[in-house]
């Protein structure tokens, strides 16, 4: 990658899945095609504008293992995955309690799965669409999971602002409520197709 | 995997994954299998193969092929499985028969 020449963006978009989605799609519609990832950074090399295609996804909920496999069965697939930090946290020794998520990952460090919550999917386009999850019920499975960790940060919210008597509890239960809401009205709409449909 | 035990019927999916693992492949060539049997109908989110492949993996449906000497991982379709499809397509020619006879169509 030596002379190849590169563009450097510092963004920041924390649990903002589809603004993140959003912005890298528009990068690669103008050329622009991912290379590498830090907590801020987000590095381009040129490419033909819509050459490729992305797609996010929320992967806080896996053990270091169900995460590393399921990175490279995507890898397999053909496209390149990247991983991406979900909080702006720059602790070494960090450990994360996760009740939401599943056996192995419930604990999460530096060294496991924090600072790895997100998975960001490129596909070439080949004009086929992408989408990583694609029956009812699978996305549902996902939206749940995405659901779960929502619904824990707002309980701990609402404890520690009762608890602490502290503002900032009370500022991260009313701020975490909206994706509560919208993940659970997204429930609803896809139970509802889901009861026909299988896809 | 909502897979109905009681009447044994497989999702569209399910059933495609099987077919497809008639002959050993890899999550993409199972992917391209499914698009160009259904002429693009049936287009599955990777996410959704992978899930669903451990899903039928667990069931002792679908198993690990080959050495795993090669790059991608391979799965072939066990006696289980195969005989989970051959249920799904008695099924479906069952299913078949019923709709052509009250609908009226396919009739000679």
């Amino acid at each position: 990658m030596g002379n190849v020449m590169t563009r450097k963006y510092y963004r920041f978009f924390g649990s903002f899945l589809t603004a993140q989605e959003r912005w890298l799609n528009k990068m690669a519609d103008r050329g622009c095609r991912l290379v590498r990832t830090e907590k801020l950074l987000y590095e381009f090399e040129g490419c033909a504008p819509g050459q490729v295609q992305y797609r996010m996804e929320f992967i806080g909920g896996k053990s270091k293992l169900s995460a590393a496999q399921y990175r490279s069965f995507l890898e397999d697939m053909g496209y390149r995955v990247f991983y991406k930090n979900i909080n702006l946290n720059y602790s070494v020794g960090k450990v994360r309690l996760r009740p939401w998520a599943e056996k192995g990952g419930r604990i999460a460090t530096n060294s496991t799965t924090f600072n790895r919550e997100l998975l960001i999917v490129e596909k070439v386009n080949d004009g086929k669409p992408f989408e990583l999850h694609s029956t009812y019920e699978d996305r549902i499975k996902y939206c749940r999971s995405l659901r779960a960790a929502w619904l824990f940060l707002f309980a701990m919210s609402v404890v520690l602002g009762i608890l602490a008597r502290a503002w900032v509890g009370g500022f991260f239960a009313v701020f975490s409520l909206v994706p509560l809401a919208l993940y659970q009205l997204e429930l609803i709409r896809l139970g509802k197709k889901a009861r026909t449909r299988e896809w | 995997m909502r897979d109905n035990v009681k009447s044994g019927a497989l999702t569209e999916v399910t059933f495609y994954i099987l077919l497809a693992l008639h002959a050993p492949r890899h999550g993409y060539a199972v992917m391209q299998f499914i698009q160009e049997k259904t002429g693009g109908r049936l287009s599955l989110g990777a996410g959704t193969l992978y899930g669903a492949l451990n899903a039928l993996q667990g069931k002792g449906w679908i198993s690990p092929w080959g050495d795993g000497s090669g790059r991608k991982k391979e799965y072939l379709i066990t006696p289980a499985g195969r005989a989970a499809a051959e249920q799904e397509l008695e099924r479906l020619k069952g299913l078949a028969d019923t709709a052509a006879d009250i609908m009226g169509i396919w009739e000679s």
